[in-house]
């Protein structure tokens, strides 16, 4: 069956990132992981544009005093 | 004596009583290993000489007055993730065959000096997030329960080991729910403790800040006993707390009347992939509980998906931190089922990480907010029961069988009860949530659970051997 025009764009945005990772997808896994790719990227949506820069990352920290000896 | 069916405590006063020897003890599970296992893979190395080394020196230290605690004595497995000295320690991968540490994790170290008997090491889905999987050096973990089902994962191999009755705990770790997902799944007790309480140091990571040790065990008293051992500040771990650790066993028995439970029943409810078996054992936990004087309601959290995608977001950004190298240079040597899923953490950015980092804050503010008002919460550890072998694997997170990931995500402590056998004789299980660092009210819920749901009368399954 022929890819549409999303599905292409999407292979060829999953291509481009796992050339940028430096990794070598085999043909016979490709399929699979493009699953994957797209129900990531439905779940990356719910995450995108949600917050205001008010809105800190949990991993903002703090430091103690330090003791010195 | 028959030994198989003793639990951690039992097995103490024996000793003690001086009607079994920690030799004997180790002696029987190491035969109920050779008879059970090579139909059901929990073990990827058993560690014969070691325990009974260990067992000889547990039984002279009882005789000459040493009591090391009520972990002496007790056969035990590390899930092979957890590193031991001088014993290969595989992550049930390819590409750490020939990985042979020079120290033990500390969690090794701790149930070592609590006088355990290390039994061997046991399965896991590779790097504790891809499987089952056929393509790997060693053969998944079956179901005691039913063999052609999975165990779930990925502790897989602890949870076979327990439900054979081959030891009463062994040990897990949990990223998004490989403790609390095989538990539910073989009808056994597993805990993950608040984020911080026991040292990760020397296990091998998945994800770093939402990696959790903790065991899986026959009853809720058996975790509590081995959290005691296990509990406390490692300030070699980054991440490590330094908190109070209370007596775990000292509330158990306490009832839950007057304690108020929030119930978030949007998570499970609404979901397609909920079975009747689970919804009916959710209310009917819920309804004893009630029964037995504790408040139960309805409480409004944060969408799932909205758990459910910063942590995945969070686990694969993390785990491929740590396996990019290997991934550039053998993504063959890894199992068909992982390379795909560490291969998405090439595909999240900074902002998608750091997105995920805010909905973190979100979320464990929001489930903060709730146990600022109820002592617990309660929900279903799975959605269904043990799916079998060959059930395709899917791996969209719609369709996720489990309901555990939350608590990775915020870091509160978080059990599966098992509650019942459903319709096709699988258990299913229930999940009990607690205030960061409060695992003693966890246990105290959690052991009323296992009490009036009937599940200690419930047999495990039958072996010749």
């Amino acid at each position: 069956m022929a890819e549409t025009a999303g599905e292409t764009a999407l292979a060829a945005e999953f291509d481009a990132l796992m050339a940028r990772a430096g990794l070598t997808i085999p043909a016979d896994r490709r399929a699979a992981m493009l699953d994957g790719f797209a129900d990531l990227k439905q779940q990356l949506a719910l995450l995108h544009g949600r917050y205001a820069h008010t809105a800190e990352p949990a991993n903002v920290f703090r430091l103690t005093p330090l003791e010195v000896r | 004596m028959d030994t198989q069916d003793l639990s951690i405590a039992e097995m103490g006063r024996a000793l003690r009583a001086g009607s079994v020897t920690a030799v004997a003890l180790a002696e029987d599970a190491l035969g109920r290993v050779a008879a059970r296992d090579p139909g059901l893979h929990a073990f990827l190395e058993v560690t014969r000489d070691r325990a009974l080394a260990d067992a000889r020196a547990a039984d002279a230290d009882l005789a000459a007055g040493r009591d090391h605690g009520p972990f002496h004595g007790i056969p035990y497995a590390l899930k092979d993730i957890y590193d031991t000295a001088g014993i290969r320690t595989t992550c049930h991968s390819r590409l750490r065959l020939d990985n042979v540490p020079t120290e033990d994790s500390v969690a090794a170290a701790r149930l070592r000096a609590a006088g355990g008997v290390l039994l061997g090491k046991v399965a896991t889905h590779e790097f504790a997030l891809g499987g089952p999987s056929f393509d790997l050096p060693f053969p998944p973990a079956r179901n005691p329960w039913n063999p052609e089902h999975v165990t779930g994962g990925s502790s897989s191999g602890s949870a076979t080991a327990i439900a054979a009755r081959m030891v009463r705990m062994a040990m897990g770790s949990d990223t998004g729910g490989s403790i609390r997902g095989p538990a539910a799944w073989c009808g056994l007790v597993g805990i993950k403790p608040t984020y911080g309480r026991v040292s990760r140091r020397g296990v091998f990571p998945l994800s770093w800040t939402l990696d959790h040790c903790g065991p899986l065990s026959r009853s809720v008293e058996d975790s509590a006993i081995t959290l005691q051992v296990l509990a406390g500040h490692d300030p070699q771990d980054g991440a490590s707390a330094d908190m109070p650790v209370p007596d775990y066993r000292a509330g158990l028995e306490a009832g839950v009347q007057g304690l108020r439970i929030g119930v978030p029943r949007a998570f499970f409810a609404t979901a397609s992939a909920a079975t009747p078996d689970v919804l009916a054992g959710v209310d009917r936990t819920i309804a004893q509980l009630r029964d037995a004087g504790a408040t139960v309601e309805d409480v409004t959290l944060p969408d799932y998906a909205l758990f459910a995608a910063a942590g995945r977001v969070i686990m694969m950004a993390e785990a491929f931190a740590i396996h990019q190298a290997d991934m550039q240079s053998r993504l063959l040597d890894y199992g068909e089922i992982t390379a795909s899923r560490f291969v998405l953490g090439a595909a999240i950015t900074a902002a998608d990480y750091i997105n995920a980092l805010r909905a973190r804050r979100e979320l464990t503010d929001a489930v903060n907010a709730a146990l600022g008002r109820y002592d617990a919460l309660l929900t279903a550890s799975g959605l269904g029961t043990a799916p079998r072998f060959d059930t395709p694997v899917d791996n969209r997170a719609a369709s996720s069988p489990m309901q555990t990931i939350p608590f990775n995500v915020t870091g509160h402590p978080a059990m599966s009860v098992p509650v019942a056998l459903a319709g096709d004789g699988l258990p299913i299980g229930v999940q009990v949530v607690g205030r960061p660092f409060d695992e003693a009210t966890v246990f105290r819920i959690g052991r009323a659970v296992e009490t009036l749901s009937g599940w200690e009368s419930v047999p495990l399954p039958a072996f010749s051997g």
